[in-house]
């Protein structure tokens, strides 16, 4: 029972962090029609700022995470201005291969500056547990965790009650229609890339102390991300934080039933038949996979 | 333009045998090992990027998944040799064999997938087949990877110098051209076409969706597969990071995307840019800055010639002759 | 030849065609009419196989199609043409109309040859080569004729073939379509040139939002009540 317990804590304290990538990744597809291979190299970006910042200076990890907010933005907009912004419309192989282009050349960027070194940042809380009846809780998890709830649920209050969150998902259910509707598109586009890579790179400084900094970890996530948001549906918001939080269970849990090899295995084969049975995921809307997405 | 059935003409085949012939007298003229083995290198990727644009251009799928069966091709026939001493020479047809019917798996799964939906499932495909290669250590020896044993002989694929992979790179780089241009000349040709140039308009014409997309993809597949094996006989070591890795499947892509994805010659045309670029950065500058070159590279191609180099030179074949009509009026 | 039996086709919660029966004797030229949105397409689409019917179902020579694909159907003998028009545009339009003929299990030679041939008889031999993208919409909906043509229909559906012809052009599809008939092929024709159709037409189908309100000889159709109603302020002689 204990076991259980702490399996399942684990696990959605693992689904929470997940959860506001799978956002920003879900709704860069639901508004741009992009698949944006690079978003986990934002959070690589966000976890090397803030161990810079916390190395050289020796400023406390979350308040780093708090100064790199600006640059993560101005890179943001970069991109969307160099690259973004011109796949839009572009032939498919443009779309898909642009931002794969661009997650190529930000890992071996950071590996070229920073060397495939592992490091980490180490704080008073680093190891701190909290032990609420008998489960142990990582505290700078929970923070994390906290954050991310915070951010995510800042998202969807931005997307349901703003003028402006309510023209991205107008953009998002029809283009045409948004644009006739004097809906700035090309500025809608900008502010949903902008915002979702940089709380992917706020991910990124949120996770620093909790995980291993090296260019390449932006790998292991991506691909656990993509799951998440076929699984919820690419383009729902709603539908990535429930997937996110299950596949946190199912990561925390296959872990102590059948290894992490097998329990990978298993969840890119289940991946694999939801993208074939049910490709518009379990809370998309159906006929996207159809359209080729566009 | 992307492909069209190719129309006969005698002016191309002999183009092409001269090109042809003169590969072949290529390893008496460049004898220093680094050249001679980075022009195989171009070889084999000019073979693996023409394979894939057969499922990519023709069948209209870009795929992220092509590792898969590059190491299936690889290990099929260096585990034949190694616990059966079945020759690799066997085993290229065994390994294209199994490739072939994962692709044509791939291909029936993946029917009705447009898109990014494709490019993820044949992702997800590429990964469940890494993951199995690195964890399956009882056949693959997992990460440790496998060793071809010196001395095997031709009989086994397996030679001293460097010549002859010269020679079955250019033979495997000739047959998945010849098949390219075999299919665009055939029924099958213009079904795919068709079917991507409006593939409701085409199943109403009769055209039967699911044998023509299975059919490309166990025929690219195969190609890769025998690309994979002639790639163990040449390194004689393989492990998952350098056949079924991820890495390789954009490396795959990014050739074909780079010449031209849909032309004929593009993906061949493709490795002869991106693979010495590659290899010489990673001499002189290290793996980082030759990724990132790669990065670049693909990012500037696809927003300034999504038809990639090819395309982009019809494009300028297309303009020439207009623009001194132009200048001549003027 | 093509008996259509309570077909109701259903787009989420939307009834595009209710309880649709017809038939079409062999040898017969078939117009199915109706105002926008009445579901003639839908009907098409179900004939030819692109769209499953919620309910119903539709025999061709006595065979139940209703498990058949769109190819399936073709190769049996049902082609049909887009209103929308679908070219091949990267395509020459000679290529077009060879990969009709090559799902007949023609080569890739003889299909060239009746692809020709077959552009020849809608006098658009000259345009072989050009790019299929490249033609005007009334040559690209006389491509869609002939690239079915090509697939040696034993039925034809026709979906609005003549939008946009000048007289002549129109008089010329009249003529080709009844010289077709007399080498036995059976048409169903959705046409909103009425004084056209009813000029060749033998039976005539009138949808209005769905269900099959009148049908019957053109004389018959034209002096129904409810036909004349939905047509109201557009009387069926001159539209």
């Amino acid at each position: 029972m204990q076991l259980t317990l702490q399996i399942i804590a684990n696990g959605l304290l693992l689904g929470g962090l997940y959860a506001l990538l799978a956002i920003g990744l879900t709704l860069i597809f639901g508004v741009l029609r992009v698949v944006n291979f690079a978003h986990a190299e934002f959070m690589m970006l966000g976890m090397f700022g803030v161990y810079w910042i916390w190395r050289l200076t020796g400023i406390d990890p979350y308040l780093a995470t708090i100064i790199i907010i600006p640059l993560l933005f101005a890179f943001g907009l970069l991109c969307d201005r160099l690259i973004i912004q011109r796949t839009i419309g572009a032939p498919e192989v443009t779309v898909v291969f642009a931002t794969l282009g661009l997650s190529i050349l930000l890992q071996n960027a950071a590996l070229t500056a920073w060397t495939a070194d592992i490091r980490s940042v180490t704080t008073h809380y680093t190891g701190m547990v909290l032990t609420p009846g008998g489960l142990r809780i990582s505290v700078p998890m929970l923070i994390s965790f906290a954050v991310a709830m915070l951010a995510a649920l800042g998202l969807w209050l931005f997307l349901s009650r703003t003028f402006y969150g309510k023209a991205i998902q107008a953009v998002a259910q029809n283009r045409e229609a948004a644009v006739l509707m004097g809906i700035n598109v090309r500025r809608v586009y900008m502010w949903t890339f902008t915002v979702a890579v940089t709380a992917a790179g706020v991910m990124g400084g949120l996770i620093a102390p909790l995980y291993s900094i090296y260019p390449r970890i932006g790998m292991s996530f991506i691909v656990t991300v993509f799951v998440i948001v076929v699984l919820g549906g690419l383009g729902s918001v709603s539908g990535a934080v429930l997937a996110a939080l299950l596949i946190g269970l199912v990561e925390a849990s296959a872990g102590y039933l059948i290894g992490t090899a097998w329990a990978e295995l298993s969840y890119f084969l289940i991946f694999l038949a939801v993208l074939i049975v049910r490709p518009q995921g379990f809370f998309g809307r159906r006929g996207a996979e159809v359209f080729g997405g566009r | 333009m992307r492909f069209r059935p190719a129309q006969e003409g005698w002016l191309p085949l002999a183009a092409g045998l001269t090109v042809f012939i003169l590969l072949l007298l290529v390893p008496l003229v460049v004898t220093d090992v680094f050249w001679l083995g980075l022009g195989i290198t171009v070889l084999m990727w000019a073979a693996l990027a023409t394979a894939w644009n057969i499922s990519g251009g023709l069948a209209g799928g870009l795929s992220l998944g092509h590792a898969a069966f590059f190491g299936i091709g690889a290990y099929t026939s260096t585990l034949l040799y190694l616990r059966l001493d079945i020759s690799p020479w066997i085993g290229l047809f065994a390994g294209g064999a199994i490739a072939g019917l994962a692709g044509a798996v791939l291909g029936a799964i993946t029917l009705r997938l447009r898109g990014p939906f494709f490019v993820l499932a044949t992702l997800a495909f590429g990964i469940v087949i890494h993951i199995i290669a690195v964890n399956w250590r009882d056949l693959t020896r997992g990460s440790a990877g496998l060793v071809l044993p010196f001395g095997g002989g031709p009989a086994n694929m397996l030679f001293a110098g460097l010549e002859p992979y010269w020679y079955i790179g250019l033979g495997l780089l000739a047959l998945t051209i010849a098949v390219t241009l075999a299919i665009q000349r055939s029924r099958l040709g213009y079904y795919l076409i068709a079917l991507r140039e409006d593939e409701d308009a085409a199943r109403c014409l009769g055209v039967r969706v699911v044998q023509c997309k299975v059919l490309a993809s166990a025929i690219s597949a195969m190609l890769t597969a025998f690309a994979g094996t002639f790639y163990a006989a040449y390194i004689q070591y393989i492990d998952p990071a350098s056949t079924t890795q991820f890495e390789i499947s954009v490396q795959i892509a990014l050739v074909a995307i780079v010449g031209g994805v849909g032309t004929t010659l593009g993906p061949a045309v493709g490795a002869l840019i991106v693979i010495p670029i590659g290899e010489i950065s990673r001499a002189w500058l290290g793996g980082g800055p030759a990724l990132m070159v790669y990065g670049v590279l693909l990012i500037v191609i696809v927003l300034a010639a999504p038809r990639g180099v090819i395309g982009a030179l019809e494009w300028l074949a297309g303009r020439l002759p207009r623009r001194q009509k132009a200048s001549r009026h003027a | 030849m093509l008996e259509v039996r309570r077909v109701t086709v259903d787009f989420q919660g939307l009834r595009a065609v209710d309880e649709a029966s017809f038939r079409i004797e062999a040898g017969e030229i078939a117009a199915l009419i109706g105002p926008n949105g009445a579901g003639k397409t839908t009907l098409f689409n179900v004939v030819s196989g692109m769209i499953r019917p919620t309910s119903g179902e539709v025999l061709f020579e006595g065979r139940d199609l209703s498990r058949l694909g769109p190819a399936d159907r073709s190769r049996m003998g049902i082609g049909r043409t887009f209103q929308i028009v679908k070219p091949f545009g990267g395509l020459t339009v000679r290529d077009n109309v060879v990969v009709g003929a090559l799902t007949r299990g023609q080569s890739v030679a003889e299909a060239h040859g009746t692809a020709l041939a077959t552009l020849e008889r809608l006098n658009m031999g000259h345009l072989a080569d050009a790019r299929a993208a490249s033609l005007p919409l009334a040559l690209r909906k006389r491509l869609e004729v002939a690239r079915a043509l090509a697939t040696t229909p034993r039925l034809l559906l026709l979906d609005e073939i003549m939008g946009g012809l000048n007289p002549t052009e129109v008089n010329e599809a009249l003529a080709l379509i009844s010289e077709l008939r007399q080498e036995g092929l059976t048409f169903l024709i959705i046409e909103h040139n009425m004084q056209a159709i009813m000029q060749i037409a033998e039976r005539v189908v009138v949808l209005n939002q769905g269900c099959i309100i009148a049908q019957g000889t053109p004389a018959e159709v034209t002096q129904d009540r409810q036909v004349i109603a939905v047509y109201l302020g557009e009387p069926l002689e001159s539209a």
